[in-house]
């Protein structure tokens, strides 16, 4: 149960994530829910206190770069009583195929969960096959 | 204040140091090296796959207690969920936190190939002090973060009296 519960924590993401990052903050690996449908890939991500305007979504060749910044909270004074999580920018890099039609991916961002939807490319549908009963 | 009362789901002790520390090679190294266990550790229980069973995906949301003179501000992180998921009830000296994340059903026959986030129904009992304005507690919900506010009442602002030593 103790390392069930360390797991739904959020993990900070191992140093330099990729490049040397221009903002002295903490890096969060958002969770994702990854899943196929007969038409798109759809990928979920928990990135609570990010909104349409912090998120980015990059693509280069395969890579496809979610980036989320979180604003600094405002601390007003206040001490810290309590803490179970601490608040940071999120970054997670996905490999995609060509199966993915790139023109097409669309991104949703709503309560502080990312939605990219992949639609897959024509030739990567799956075709149903008529069976024809032989006679 | 808020001692081990309020840490029961807290089997995880948090640092909350101030990251200020990083630029030392030594607590680069600390940090890495703590990193490197806890990640050891973790491979031997819950892996990815298993937070797919019942109990383990259950969702517990990470909290933050705030105080200055004024008031007592408590963030929770509720990534997916508005205020029609969330019920919040204050008692003289307790705040519960309770809803449920719910998944989405829409999508008939998707295939998963990575389940990582978490569902459920939750509940939090937060401890409060004593001296808090029941009356003007305020809630908002922003960005799958909420926050609410608990302004302390007027006899408790009073802060607390400085005693001079003689010598």
């Amino acid at each position: 149960m103790e390392k069930a519960h360390v797991d739904l924590q959020k993990q900070q993401a191992p140093t330099p994530v990729e490049t040397e990052r221009t903002r002295n903050r903490k890096v969060y690996v958002p969770k994702v829910d990854i899943y196929e449908t007969r038409e798109a890939m759809v990928l979920i991500a928990d990135m609570p206190g990010v909104d349409e305007q912090s998120v980015d979504i990059t693509l280069e060749k395969n890579i496809l770069t979610i980036t989320g910044n979180v604003e600094a909270p405002i601390y007003d004074g206040k001490t810290l009583a309590y803490a179970e999580y601490d608040t940071g920018d999120y970054q997670r890099a996905f490999t995609i195929s060509d199966e993915v039609d790139r023109e097409r991916i669309t991104a949703m961002v709503k309560n502080g969960v990312l939605r990219l939807t992949l639609p897959k490319a024509e030739k990567a549908k799956v075709k149903k096959i008529a069976i024809k009963a032989d006679k | 204040m808020f001692g081990r009362s309020l840490l029961p789901s807290l089997w995880n002790e948090v640092d909350v140091s101030p990251s200020r520390s990083e630029g030392n090679p030594l607590a680069v190294i600390q940090r890495d090296m703590n990193q490197l266990f806890d990640n050891f550790f973790r491979g031997m229980g819950a892996g990815p796959l298993s937070a797919t069973g019942e109990g383990l995906s259950r969702f517990v949301p990470s909290l933050d207690v705030r105080e200055n003179d004024k008031e007592l501000t408590i963030k929770a992180e509720l990534p997916g969920m508005d205020e029609k998921d969330v019920e919040i009830l204050l008692t003289e000296n307790s705040l519960t936190l309770k809803g449920e994340k719910k998944e989405e059903k829409e999508d008939k026959g998707k295939n998963y190939y990575h389940m990582e986030r978490s569902y459920g129904s939750f509940q939090r009992v937060i401890p409060l002090p004593d001296g808090l304005d029941a009356n003007k507690a305020e809630a908002r919900f922003k960005k799958g973060v909420l926050s609410i506010t608990l302004p302390k009442l007027e006899a408790a602002k009073t802060k607390a009296k400085k005693i001079s030593i003689k010598s």
